[in-house]
């Protein structure tokens, strides 16, 4: 009788190793999701089903049952983690590493190979069988590109924004004004501040271009009374007023 | 054998004993399938392929009636967007409730259905939640990063905070892979979505000893109005419901086997349920439920299980029940005054729609809200749907029961079951589960009771996918039926069936121009941006206040501390609708800690689509708000306008708590 293979399980075993490496050392998103994402949903499962030794009569149930008890793991993994103040990426590579690990050894000294029948490779599968699944892959994935692009230009409201930020937000002594185009063309405008009625500051033929952002700061005068700031935005167009905002600027 | 009473047959076939003996033959317990699981043909990798190729085409198809919603072209949306459905639904449906499939095929393609129906559902909002149950969890998870605590509370979702396992999932995979929470969270629901279906169909497969009797179960499953959207939104729901049919998938399999290997079963339940308890407070009510009445039957059960077989589903069920009350009582979480108003509240409406259809005084009926009426084609498909899936559990629930009967057949085998002699005690609930089906329509249709007759079909379609199949497979597709109709009409149906569940799933499933009060279709670039420049100019953690939708793309796109109410007991809708401001509304703005108000002018442009602008206890509204009641705040001493975008404004109400 021969020895059982564990060979997946050392397969898990290195995996859990090597994303405890990369999770502490690498800012590499792609790595860090190859290693990662196997071992939050399935990896642990597998390897604790090998370790309790719960027989699985197909492929389709270990899978089911290794992502479900992946998922027990997980969720376990976050109560544990939280009371030990270590909900970090290091926290939970370590946490993953020692379950797969101690799994493992526990299959290992169990002395039982595994009890799935493996997948064979379907007879019969054509050289277009593979054009055809690669090409759905690749409609699919310009479908998903498709919805990405229409979403980013999706733009109902055509607006422009107006802000006047009280020293509170601002600084001390300070008001912080701003104009955000969000429109399809170029605008421009005139600007004029106001303090307890009394011209502060007027900026004049402001040209802004669709997504860009016009900012100032203005220093005010701090009274032993509360003032009220302005800003008043016209459109150059027409002279009209488009916007209007305010902010308080408490006294000493 | 038919049991047929003998005063039906004898004699001549008048009219109404034809009419009696046809009923009762469609209805009857026979089961005529013929058992095709014994000689599965090959898997058919060249009509696999082709599917493949058409479920993509599908998803491309349904990308670009979004799109063509977004630019505003409804006509061309619904149709580019309800072709690209109906491809992807019909082919695969055909297929997988075909008569001659191989088990690895069914299987293949239940999961690129159940994929590619999660793929439809992502490709409403590529890029980001925009589901209100979502947002909820999305600003949780946000939290969970940004504090690395659990349990912090959660303002929208009160019980929140104690199911967080969701939340601890994706803070998992982000943590560990630098993935973004929607990547993360999108990529956990693919894999849960996966996990559902294969657990429900080995669930089925276990009970009824056939691939195909699961697959088109499992089909009939996606029929149901709660699979397609809600069950696949990043909420707390799509996990449960994995793990519970998890646990009925592992339970089912567990009868079978005897000592130690039975105890190990019962620890991976036990896990299992232990999970499910943090995870979501319904999902563990649906296993304890379950379990409870497996156990019930296992108990009065007369010659099937020895007594250690009862005692077993007696721990499960007693494990089950305990398990979440024992979390909530360490949570300290009072889940009946979250879960109680809204029973209550279905059920008066339920009882009240009864009143008023034998009352000859009908009372006058609320101001409708305007919402976005469905083409006559997909209100037919729904209805259709349920018809189908009502005449599936006419001719299946006798044939279903008989399926659990030992031995015996035709009516005899449903004496054996009220005699209380069955085979599996799971096949005799999940047929009573069935009855679910009706009650969940009863509650859907009363409109307040709308809320627990979706949760309710999530359950109740265990029962009703079970014996749908079993209609189909031992009644339609059964040795007796010959001809194309018969052979061809059953997965015809099933597909209008997983239609009807996509048609049921929401009001308006295809992307288009901002609506008032209408949860994701209110959710577009201009609300977010202004989220965005409060953190950006304002930085997060300030108090806010504003309507349903601006709270939450405040509290997550600008994480702020956005709050429901104004002060205790002055909710933000009375303080934004009235005209002006009374004295008690400036009261309750100068004495509370709220620091900034949100006005949304749109408002003021339609009644909300889902009837209420702030909160669904709020007085229905027969006209929207004025602008000049919205702008009120204009002209208050203490209140500054410091942002205006021409739709929203942003007010600082700090002056106020100086003043006071």
């Amino acid at each position: 009788m021969s020895a059982p293979s564990h060979r997946e399980l050392l397969a898990a075993c290195v995996w859990a190793t090597a994303l405890v490496a990369v999770a502490t050392v690498s800012d590499n998103v792609l790595e860090r999701a190859v290693l990662g994402l196997p071992m939050v949903l399935f990896i642990p499962g597998h390897a604790l089903l090998r370790g309790v030794g719960i027989r699985t009569t197909s492929l389709a149930e270990h899978l089911a049952y290794a992502v479900g008890i992946s998922l027990a793991v997980g969720i376990a993994g976050g109560l544990v983690l939280n009371i030990l103040g270590f909900l970090t990426p290091f926290g939970w590579a370590i946490w993953f590493w020692a379950i797969t690990l101690g799994a493992s050894l526990m299959a290992v000294r169990r002395h039982e190979d595994a009890n799935w029948q493996p997948w064979s490779r379907p007879a019969g599968l054509r050289r277009w069988h593979g054009v055809a699944f690669a090409l759905s892959i690749l409609v699919t994935t310009g479908a998903y590109a498709l919805a990405v692009r229409d979403e980013s230009n999706q733009q109902q409201f055509k607006y422009v924004e107006l802000w006047m930020l009280p020293p509170a937000n601002a600084g001390p002594g300070q008001l912080s004004v701003g104009v955000r185009s969000a429109e399809a063309q170029t605008q421009r405008f005139n600007l004029e501040v106001t303090l307890n009625g009394q011209s502060l500051a007027i900026f004049r033929s402001l040209a802004l271009a669709p997504g860009e952002t016009w900012t100032r700061k203005i220093s005010v005068p701090v009274l032993a009374a509360n003032q009220k700031a302005e800003a008043r935005l016209y459109r150059l167009e027409d002279n009209s007023l488009y916007r209007s905002v305010s902010a308080l600027v408490p006294g000493s | 054998m038919s049991l047929i009473p003998a005063q039906l047959t004898a004699g001549g076939a008048r009219p109404f004993q034809v009419w009696v003996q046809t009923i009762l033959g469609a209805i009857g317990p026979d089961l005529r399938g013929d058992n095709l699981d014994a000689r599965p043909p090959p898997v058919n990798l060249g009509l696999i392929a082709v599917l493949c190729l058409a479920a993509a085409a599908a998803l491309l198809l349904v990308a670009t009636g979004h799109g063509a919603g977004r630019r505003g072209h409804e006509t061309m949306a619904l149709l580019l967007f309800w072709s690209g459905v109906v491809i992807l639904i019909l082919p695969l449906s055909l297929r997988i409730a075909g008569p001659r499939v191989a088990r690895g095929e069914r299987f293949f393609l239940l999961f690129l259905l159940v994929e590619a129906l999660f793929l439809y559902k992502v490709l409403h909002s590529p890029t980001s939640f925009d589901g209100h149950d979502e947002f909820l969890h999305w600003i949780a998870a946000d939290d969970l990063m940004t504090a690395h605590r659990l349990f912090l509370p959660n303002p929208f979702l009160d019980v929140g905070p104690s199911y967080l396992a969701l939340e601890i999932l994706t803070t998992a995979i982000v943590n560990l892979t630098g993935l973004s929470i929607f990547a993360a969270g999108t990529l956990l629901l693919a894999v849960l979505r996966a996990t559902f279906v294969a657990a429900l169909f080995l669930l089925y497969e276990r009970l009824t000893g056939s691939a195909r009797l699961a697959a088109v179960g499992c089909l009939v499953y996606m029929g149901c109005s709660t699979f397609v959207l809600f069950e696949t939104m990043f909420s707390y729901e799509s996990l449960g419901l994995v793990l519970c049919v998890l646990i009925f998938a592992v339970e089912a399999t567990s009868r079978t086997l005897v000592g130690p290997p039975r105890l190990k079963a019962a620890g991976l339940i036990v896990l299992l349920l232990a999970a499910l308890a943090v995870t979501h407070h319904l999902s563990a009510a649906y296993a304890a439920i379950y379990l409870g009445a497996v156990a019930f039957f296992e108990v009065i059960h007369r010659n099937g299980p020895t007594r250690t077989e009862a005692r077993f589903a007696v721990f499960l069920a007693m494990v089950a029940v305990t398990l979440p009350l024992l979390w909530m009582e360490i949570r300290g979480t009072h889940i009946g005054n979250y879960l109680g108003p809204v029973v209550e509240s279905g059920i008066n409406n339920l009882v009240r729609k009864f009143h008023g259809l034998f009352s000859l005084h009908h009372s006058a009926a609320p101001a409708s809200s305007p919402s976005p009426s469905e083409p006559f084609g997909i209100r037919l498909i729904t209805l259709l749907a349920i018809l189908l899936t009502a005449v599936g559990l006419a001719t299946g629930f006798f044939r279903s029961l008989a399926l659990a009967a030992e031995g015996r057949t035709g009516w005899l085998a449903i004496r054996e079951i009220l005699g209380r002699r069955w085979r599996d005690s799971r096949l005799v609930l999940l047929t009573l589960l069935a009855f679910g089906f009706p009650v969940s329509i009863a509650f859907r249709l009363s409109g307040g009771g709308w809320e627990i007759g979706n949760r309710m079909g999530t359950l109740a379609f265990f029962g009703v996918g079970l014996v749908i199949a079993v209609s189909i497979v031992h009644y339609w597709q059964g040795r007796a039926q010959q001809g194309w109709w018969f052979r061809r009409a059953p997965p015809l149906a099933l597909a209008i069936i997983v239609l009807g569940g996509v048609t049921s799933s929401t009001i308006n499933p295809i992307q288009g121009h901002y609506k008032v009060g209408a949860d994701g279709h209110s959710v577009e670039p201009m609300g977010i941006d202004t989220a965005l420049w409060t953190k950006t100019w304002l930085g997060p953690g300030n108090r806010f206040t504003s309507d349903r939708i601006n709270r939450l793309l405040l509290a997550g796109y600008g994480r702020q501390d956005a709050r429901l109410a104004v002060f205790q007991g002055v909710d933000a809708g009375r303080v934004f609708m009235s005209k002006t401001l009374e004295p008690d509304e400036y009261w309750a703005l100068a004495k509370g800690d709220i620091e900034f108000l949100l006005v949304d002018l749109r408002l003021s442009m339609a009644l909300p689509v889902l009837g209420f602008y702030f909160e669904p206890w709020e007085p229905r509204a027969t006209a929207p708000p004025s602008a000049a009641a919205l702008l009120k705040f204009n002209n208050i001493k203490g209140i500054s306008r410091i942002y205006d975008n021409g739709y929203i404004v942003i007010y600082d109400v700090r002056g106020l708590h100086e003043r006071s």
